[in-house]
């Protein structure tokens, strides 16, 4: 069997929710060891989050953190109790990686901020991902997806600028913030090799999304405009963009589509009724380039009017087979279902001991050498618990009992 | 525990001046155009890698595509570009025409000595130039060789092109966007570009870590859509188990209320207000003042708050309008609310705590560019060890043309001159761009008003840079 290429790294995931469970996911996915710690009792508050299996509320059928878990050992650990704190500085001694979402200064007061676990381990790599970092004014506010995507600067450019700002309805301000998380984290360890040490990385979410945003403060910062979200436009052809770039109703659902062909080639209106089988209505100025910039709306109207009785995946294939740049909207239904991700093996089926067998997303990108692979399922919640404290640690099984019994684990 | 003794990464007979980032001692040829892969990049740059951008003369129309300072394109507006600057900073350029052959033997040259290469080429391209995979690994069987494009090497979609805004679309994540009676939308510029570098970044580290445990390289399979879809993963398992997709609800949470942007005082100003429990609730009443409207029982606990919306930000929002959006996050924040004023671009850049944090950077340009300095955007994570930071202003075409071939690749004076009388290595795109006349400072205000006008811009600062402390 092909190792992964992090298979000589212990990753301690002491983290919920989102952003810290899919950076240690990834590391998992590549083969590193990664144990989840939940706090007894709730565990990881996804795992009251839904959606859930069959619509049935229980902390083992949380399909969120069954997408974000698998490829982990899960075990319980109280970092409120002295038994507790103590196994926790005995993981951290075999440890490579801890990533911690606490709020700046919880651990500290605990004993266990990054100088006292640096102590046990100098080699450890400690990721702390917040809303705002561990440093600065804002570091004890609390945070939420939308407070990201408002304080980065991206719902103030996205929507109607008649209407509200909009952020993304789905979070995936947490998503790229754990994608961040995990790059910093991996060069971290690449660093230890020449540097011969650990190091704590300090991850705002906040950040992450300013990060992502480059295009207007770039623009400010070259010419003082400031930018803002585009009117509203009736023909509904430039939502979300400044040329035919947005989202086109179609027959049965929405496409992107756009005048881009190939790298930085744009296509007249002309070759675009070609493209969609209405070559009836060329005139001979739309042969012509378009200048850059809005669309009129007589164009706009003739663009929505040929889409119309197009199918989605119709046009989407159509139109990229021919080169164009073009998208399709699809739902959780169509991706669950396409024939491209399951080709490419994005698809993996899991066995869970409550859930069943369920198919789920799995490999982001392929290393022909040392792949991505399910090695476990999602854990219960203290599944582990007796390989990892009396395999790994050494713990006496009536040891692991009394832990149990004084609220440690 | 890592194997200390694994392979050295610094054998490659260069010295390395600064030891100080995290990747110092790699480098990286980034053969790659437009957003996702040089943000990768970029990353890889500000981290201490040695990147080595290859531009192609011929077609390097992302080098003029986007903002000028002041708006004035100059005399090499290809040179100017803020639009490539934020996306380039870091790294060393040479600009080889690879259609001639000399310069493929400068391609290869530089494969021999590097640790990674990066492409987003379509698929074939590389090959016709003799730079597929099997014949570069007979050059360095070390070579990381990363492979980025839309849909990936295989699958029935893997020829169709795609870039990262099309890819919020295709990836799933509009099906949750947008004004909930209008259809999705899009958010947030391109969104899938830079996330889609970061995790090229995070595969790109993967493959050398394999490097260092087994002395070899291999070829990185990344696709753009498949990391898009990875971050609706929740969402699809809930179509697999219930039979459930998306639902548009603008700016509203599943089951928190309330949650959403409340306007504020003065023009297209608000606030991000996201309540999680109830705690958080009866402190916002506490702060509104306890009016009479919260004592209903339709606010009275959090699922009738949520069914109630339409009532319940009503109200919020008449409280919040009697407020400036950062005073109002500043007296929410405080009392542990979440919340977030919506900045604009200036805001951001002028932020107390982004200040504090140091978060952007400025970098300044060599005299003769006459670009003075510019602040951009630093890395969201800080490392304690070893500081990411900008580490060269990005460059202008060519720029390293003769550094590269001299210093990294020991070609001699007259070799060099040979490959510019070539066209195998240039300064200048070929063709050269028609230069735009000049706008006059009258034409620029009223393309900037009429923009005002439009709404498209919010407004425009004749002091930026003083405001930003750029000289």
């Amino acid at each position: 069997m092909t190792k992964g290429a992090l298979h000589n790294f212990r990753v301690i995931d002491l983290s919920s929710y989102i952003a810290g469970p899919f950076c240690a996911r990834l590391f998992g996915d590549y083969g590193a060891d990664v144990v989840k710690v939940e706090h007894p009792g709730a565990g990881d508050m996804a795992r009251s989050f839904g959606p859930f299996f069959k619509d049935d509320p229980h902390p083992e059928k949380s399909l969120l953190f069954l997408y974000l878990n698998y490829n982990k050992r899960g075990i319980t650990l109280n970092l409120n109790n002295s038994s507790g704190r103590k196994l926790f500085k005995e993981l951290i001694k075999s440890a490579d990686v801890l990533i911690e979402d606490f709020d700046p200064g919880y651990l500290e007061e605990r004993g266990l901020g990054y100088g006292s676990l640096a102590a046990v381990n100098p080699e450890l790599v400690m990721t702390s991902i917040t809303p705002f970092g561990q440093t600065g004014p804002y570091k004890n506010y609390p945070g939420s997806h939308i407070v990201y995507e408002a304080l980065g600067g991206v719902m103030y450019t996205s929507g109607a600028s008649d209407r509200a700002p909009l952020a993304h309805g789905h979070p995936q301000s947490l998503y790229i913030g754990g994608v961040s998380a995990s790059h910093s984290t991996s060069a971290a360890l690449f660093a230890r090799n020449q540097i011969g040490c650990g190091q704590h990385v300090d991850v705002s979410l906040t950040e992450v999304v300013a990060a992502h945003h480059t295009g207007p403060t770039t623009r400010y910062a070259y010419t003082g405009e400031i930018e803002r979200r585009a009117p509203h436009n009736e023909a509904g052809s430039a939502k979300g963009g400044a040329h035919f770039e947005g989202v086109i109703p179609v027959k049965d659902g929405f496409v992107g589509a756009t005048f881009q062909r190939g790298a930085g080639r744009r296509g007249t209106l002309a070759d675009y009724l070609r493209l969609v089988g209405r070559p009836d209505l060329l005139k001979p100025e739309y042969e012509e380039s378009l200048p850059a910039g809005r669309l009129t709306d007589e164009q706009d109207q003739l663009l929505l009017s040929v889409l119309k009785d197009w199918g989605k995946y119709e046009y989407f294939t159509t139109a990229a087979s021919e080169s164009w740049v073009a998208a399709v909207v699809q739902n959780s239904g169509d991706l669950a279902n396409n024939p491209h991700l399951h080709e490419r093996g994005f698809y993996t089926e899991m066995k869970h001991p409550i859930v069943g067998k369920i198919q789920i997303p799995g490999e982001i990108f392929r290393l022909p050498e040392s792949s991505f692979k399910l090695r476990y399922p999602t854990p219960l919640l203290g599944e582990h618990n007796i390989e990892m404290y009396c395999g790994d640690l050494g713990y006496s099984r009536e040891d692991l009992v009394r832990l149990h019994q004084l609220g440690a684990v | 525990m890592i194997n200390l003794s694994g392979v050295n990464t610094l054998d490659k007979g260069f010295e390395v001046s600064v030891m100080d980032g995290p990747l110092s001692g790699l480098r990286i040829i980034d053969s790659t155009t437009v957003y996702a892969m040089p943000t990768a990049m970029y990353i890889l740059g500000d981290m201490g890698a040695e990147v080595i951008k290859v531009e192609n003369p011929v077609a390097s129309r992302v080098r003029a595509a986007s903002v000028f300072p002041d708006n004035d394109p100059g005399e090499k507006p290809w040179n100017r570009d803020g639009g490539f600057h934020r996306l380039h900073r870091s790294k060393y350029s040479i600009a080889l025409n690879l259609k001639q052959p000399e310069a493929v033997e400068v391609f290869k040259d530089l494969v021999r000595t590097s640790d990674v290469l990066a492409e987003n080429n379509r698929p074939g391209v590389m090959a016709r130039l003799g730079l597929d995979y099997e014949s570069l690994y007979e050059l360095n069987p070390r070579l990381v060789y990363f492979s980025f494009s839309g849909f990936g090497q295989t699958g029935p979609w893997k020829d169709f092109q795609g870039i990262g805004r099309m890819f919020e679309l295709t990836s799933g994540v509009s099906q949750f966007t947008g004004y909930p009676e209008e259809g999705p939308r899009r958010v947030g510029g391109a969104w899938f570009d830079p996330p889609n570098g970061w995790m090229a970044v995070f595969a790109i580290l993967s493959a050398l870590h394999h490097r260092n445990l087994t002395g070899n390289g291999q070829r990185v399979d990344f696709s753009m859509y498949q990391m898009g879809v990875a971050t609706v993963g929740d969402a699809i398992l809930d179509y697999i188990a219930n039979g459930r997709n998306g639902q548009i609800m603008g700016n509203r949470h599943p089951f928190l209320a309330p949650y959403g942007a409340y306007p504020c005082k003065g023009e297209d100003q608000w606030i991000a207000i996201a309540i999680e429990n109830d705690k958080q609730w009866l402190e916002l009443c506490r702060l509104m003042g306890s009016p009479l409207w919260v004592k209903s029982d339709k606010f009275s606990d959090g699922l009738s708050r949520w069914h109630n919306q339409d009532e319940l930000d009503h109200h919020v929002g008449a409280w919040t309008s009697g407020y400036y959006h950062t005073k109002l996050m500043t007296l929410l924040s405080g009392a542990h609310i979440p919340s977030g004023a919506v900045m604009t671009a200036e805001e951001v850049l002028t932020d107390s705590h982004m200040k504090e944090r140091k978060f952007f950077e400025e970098v300044t340009f060599p005299p003769k560019s006459r670009m003075g300095s510019r602040v951009y955007t630093g890395s969201p994570w800080k490392m304690s060890q070893t500081p990411s930071y900008i580490r060269r202003p990005p460059p202008d075409l060519g720029e390293h043309n003769e550094f590269i071939l001299t210093e990294m690749l020991g070609r001699s004076k007259s070799q060099i001159d040979e490959l510019y009388s070539l066209g195998a290595i240039t300064k200048e795109p070929v063709p050269l761009p028609k230069p735009e006349p000049k706008k006059s400072e009258a034409e620029l205000l009223a393309i900037k008003e009429k923009e005002v006008k439009d709404g498209t811009l919010a407004g425009y600062d004749p002091d930026y840079k003083s405001k930003l402390g750029m000289k």
